[in-house]
């Protein structure tokens, strides 16, 4: 056994924080909440130039050719800093779709170009039925000639706005097995048809809802085969849970730090607030959950890297840190007390992507039901 | 990084999972049971020498005082895998007292005691607890003169357990009552059958029995002294530090035989765990379980690196005694009104097991260090926050 990460990992992690903290500050932050893009083409092209959007790309299609664990300890750093942008839509999203199901020719085109920096894409799974199963998928595409029209509305598309190409999870058959009849689209953004409005949300996620009207899709613009999409979408959906749960292991760092900085300056009562057992004890529990969620999605990670089986140690993953994370920043908030409620104060930045990365992928619930199903209950 | 046994470890794991398998007998998993997994009664003494003989009672130990040499992760695998078949696992003199001679000893008292300790043959019970010591350990004091080539020991000892069954106390006592109450305690060894010495049971809601010791001018030889003397108290925290650790394995048992219960058992038509509510429960109870091993092995990982592990163990046993009493109070939950019945009736589930299990539990958070200590430490050790 070896809980460590290895040399090239502590190496890109510490590349990572340092270029995070300088590029990446807090007010940053806030400010891209509430711009409309929500990234800058300047630092997007330095993370492009550092080689981050081609991390887990096989060198043949203009990446680095790192391992799933590489991009894990990349992934905590983002979280650490709230890095906003559309990362995790093109990389993750997009990109593992791409890998997992696009042809070589779209690999060779769009794996290179979302390296550089230059292409965005986005995948579009959820509807007004809000949720990660099969049976929730009911936007159409319909065969007509040597293409297929999608009709119909996703919902919580994420960066949307800025995808050049959106990968659409759309139903070309009915059927009694919901899994059967799923299709996997790509479909061009600028495509007649489609509609982009963005959707204001609370962890100040750039979320879209995105109408299609009648979009003509070509045939050959089919991802994988005719019908077979949703092992893909579950491969990657499976993927982007524990990458998710790296994101809430770095921001979860961070909200230990900011709880610990303020009980151990902050003076109540003539001593340090970080010398009473109360607060001591919400401490422990804090390192408690999230050292638990680093070593679950470590496992995880490592897991998915190897290619062993992990569908088990997935659904464990995403339940147990969606949980102890969102814990960890209620009572580190408890912990800094009062300031910590205020704007300015950068607690509240983590209180709310916590619990927005919670739902993202199956929250809890979802993936101890899953769980359930492995256990064979 | 690398969540998984190696090739030889696994191998070991087979081995030692199938010697456990041929090797329990009823009479010893109801002694063990009956005694509250402690090492010392007639059939744990059977088995217990059989494994030590190969080496698996201490198994990172070095080979000339009968160790193998291995590494803690296999270590940690076979006290685990105790925990899990029913055979007692908690032992003083191989995982408590045996280590911290190994380090601090003589190299006399090594060649003494650690061969029959790895052996089997010979079992201590710990001594440390006082009425007036419990989470506050430093405030010990059952008294020992110096007498030249032996002391004199007087005072009580408090909820030793295992003193009616093993061969030595694994003691602390005061040898200095002038200094810094942690600088003058000695640790010693003495033989339970010494003159003057009188054990009295205490039973506990689970069944075991637990003691008061009554030291009444008894004699121990200089020779037993570990160490020097009134460093007692640090060679005590400093076993700690190494030795803090929980097998979940005896409740991780109970567990799997509930998921089972869940799939046979039939209530208004449907079995039991297709019930939403059960699902949720037993998926938490499983995740947990999966933490409780990620922390455990965390430990091992970190001997075997070389370190010591800081405040991570008081994590690992504060989250598995923790999650062994989400485990038996599910149980219950799940069982209803059968989880009542004890052991022996017809009507009895899981042969009463949950019910017993779930009184044993308790216990968990409170000896070797408190919850509320634990989480000290780790706010204190791990997170630096002020004493």
């Amino acid at each position: 056994m070896d809980y460590d990460l290895n040399e090239e990992q502590e190496l890109l992690k510490k590349a990572a924080k340092g270029f995070l903290s300088k590029e990446c500050k807090p007010l940053f932050v806030r400010e891209m909440e509430e711009d409309p893009q929500g990234i800058t083409p300047e630092l997007w092209q330095k993370m492009a130039e550092l080689g981050w959007m081609g991390l887990i790309f096989p060198e043949e299609y203009g990446g680095i050719g790192g391992s799933y664990l590489d991009l894990m300890v990349l992934l905590v750093e983002m979280g650490y800093s709230c890095l906003p942008g559309p990362f995790f839509s093109t990389v993750i999203l997009g990109g593992m779709t791409l890998m997992e199901a696009g042809d070589e020719e779209k690999k060779q085109e769009l794996l290179g170009g979302i390296a550089e920096g230059k292409i965005f894409v986005t995948l579009a799974l959820t509807e007004a039925t809000a949720g990660y199963s099969p049976e929730r998928i009911a936007v159409k595409a319909e065969k007509d000639a040597d293409a297929f029209v999608i009709s119909g509305t996703k919902l919580f598309v994420p960066d949307a706005h800025l995808a050049n190409y959106i990968i659409c999870v759309a139903r070309t058959k009915e059927g009694e097995n919901k899994e059967d009849g799923i299709t996997l689209f790509l479909v061009d953004a600028k495509s007649q048809g489609v509609v982009i409005t963005p959707l204001k949300t609370f962890a100040g996620d750039k979320l879209n809802e995105v109408v299609f009207n009648n979009v003509k899709v070509p045939k050959g613009n089919i991802m994988g085969e005719l019908d077979k999409g949703w092992p893909i979408v579950k491969k990657v959906l499976q993927k982007a849970a524990i990458a998710k749960c790296a994101e809430m292991v770095g921001g979860g760092q961070r909200a230990l730090e900011l709880a610990i900085e303020q009980v151990t300056e902050r003076e109540q009562f003539g001593v340090k607030v970080g010398s009473f057992q109360a607060v001591q004890h919400h401490c422990a529990n804090i390192v408690t959950y999230l050292d638990t969620s680093r070593l679950m999605t470590h496992q995880a990670a490592w897991r998915i890297s190897e290619g062993l089986p992990c569908e088990r140690e997935i659904a464990m993953t995403k339940a147990w840190v969606t949980d102890s994370c969102r814990s960890l920043v209620a009572l580190a908030h408890q912990a800094v007390g009062g300031t910590g409620f205020m704007e300015e104060h950068d607690l509240q930045l983590y209180f709310r992507r916590t619990k927005a990365a919670g739902v993202y992928f199956g929250d809890a619930d979802f993936h101890r039901e899953a769980l359930a199903d492995v256990m064979g209950l | 990084m690398d969540f998984e046994f190696t090739k030889e470890e696994k191998a070991l794991q087979e081995e030692v999972r199938e010697f456990m398998k041929k090797e329990s007998t009823p009479e010893m998993l109801k002694e063990t049971e009956d005694m509250g997994d402690i090492y010392g009664g007639p059939e744990g003494r059977k088995i217990i020498r059989k494994m030590a003989a190969k080496g698996w009672l201490t198994p990172t130990w070095p080979k000339e005082y009968g160790g193998l040499g291995l590494s803690d992760v296999a270590s940690y695998m076979i006290r685990e895998e105790m925990g899990y078949h029913g055979l007692p696992f908690g032992f003083v003199a191989a995982h408590m007292a045996g280590p911290t001679i190994l380090r601090f000893g003589s190299d006399e008292m090594k060649k003494k005691w650690l061969p029959r300790i790895a052996s089997g043959e010979l079992e201590f019970a710990l001594g440390y607890t006082e009425p007036q010591a419990g989470s506050d350990l430093s405030a010990l004091n059952l008294r020992a003169e110096d007498k030249g080539d032996y002391f004199i020991l007087n005072g009580n000892k408090l909820f030793n357990t295992s003193c009616h069954i093993a061969d030595c106390h694994w003691l602390a006592c005061r040898t200095d009552f002038d200094v810094a109450k942690h600088k003058g305690v000695s640790m010693m060894i003495v033989d339970l059958k010494s003159p003057g010495i009188t054990i009295s049971p205490l039973i506990t809601m689970a069944g075991w029995q637990t003691n008061e010791v009554v030291y009444e001018d008894v004699r121990v030889p200089k020779e037993n002294l570990v160490g020097e003397k009134n460093k007692g108290f640090y060679y005590l925290m400093a076993a700690l530090d190494f030795e803090r650790m929980f097998p979940l394995g005896r409740y991780h048992r109970v567990f799997d035989e509930l998921v089972e219960y869940t799939k046979e058992t039939i209530v208004d038509g449907k079995t039991l765990s297709k019930d939403p509510l059960i699902r949720q429960k037993l998926a938490q109870l499983s995740t947990e379980i999966e933490v409780t091993r990620l922390l455990y092995y965390q430990l091992a990982h970190i001997l075997d690196k070389g370190g010591i592990p800081n405040y991570q163990s008081s994590m690992e046993k504060t989250f598995a005694t923790e999650c062994a009493q989400r485990i038996v109070n599910v149980g219950m939950d799940i069982l209803g009104l059968y989880g009542q019945i004890k052991e022996g009736s017809k009507w009895a589930q899981l042969k009463g097991k949950v019910e017993k299990f779930y009184r044993t539990s308790i216990v968990e958070t409170i000896y070797a260090g408190t919850s509320e200590i634990q989480r000290n430490i780790i706010a204190q050790r791990g997170l630096g926050l002020p004493r």
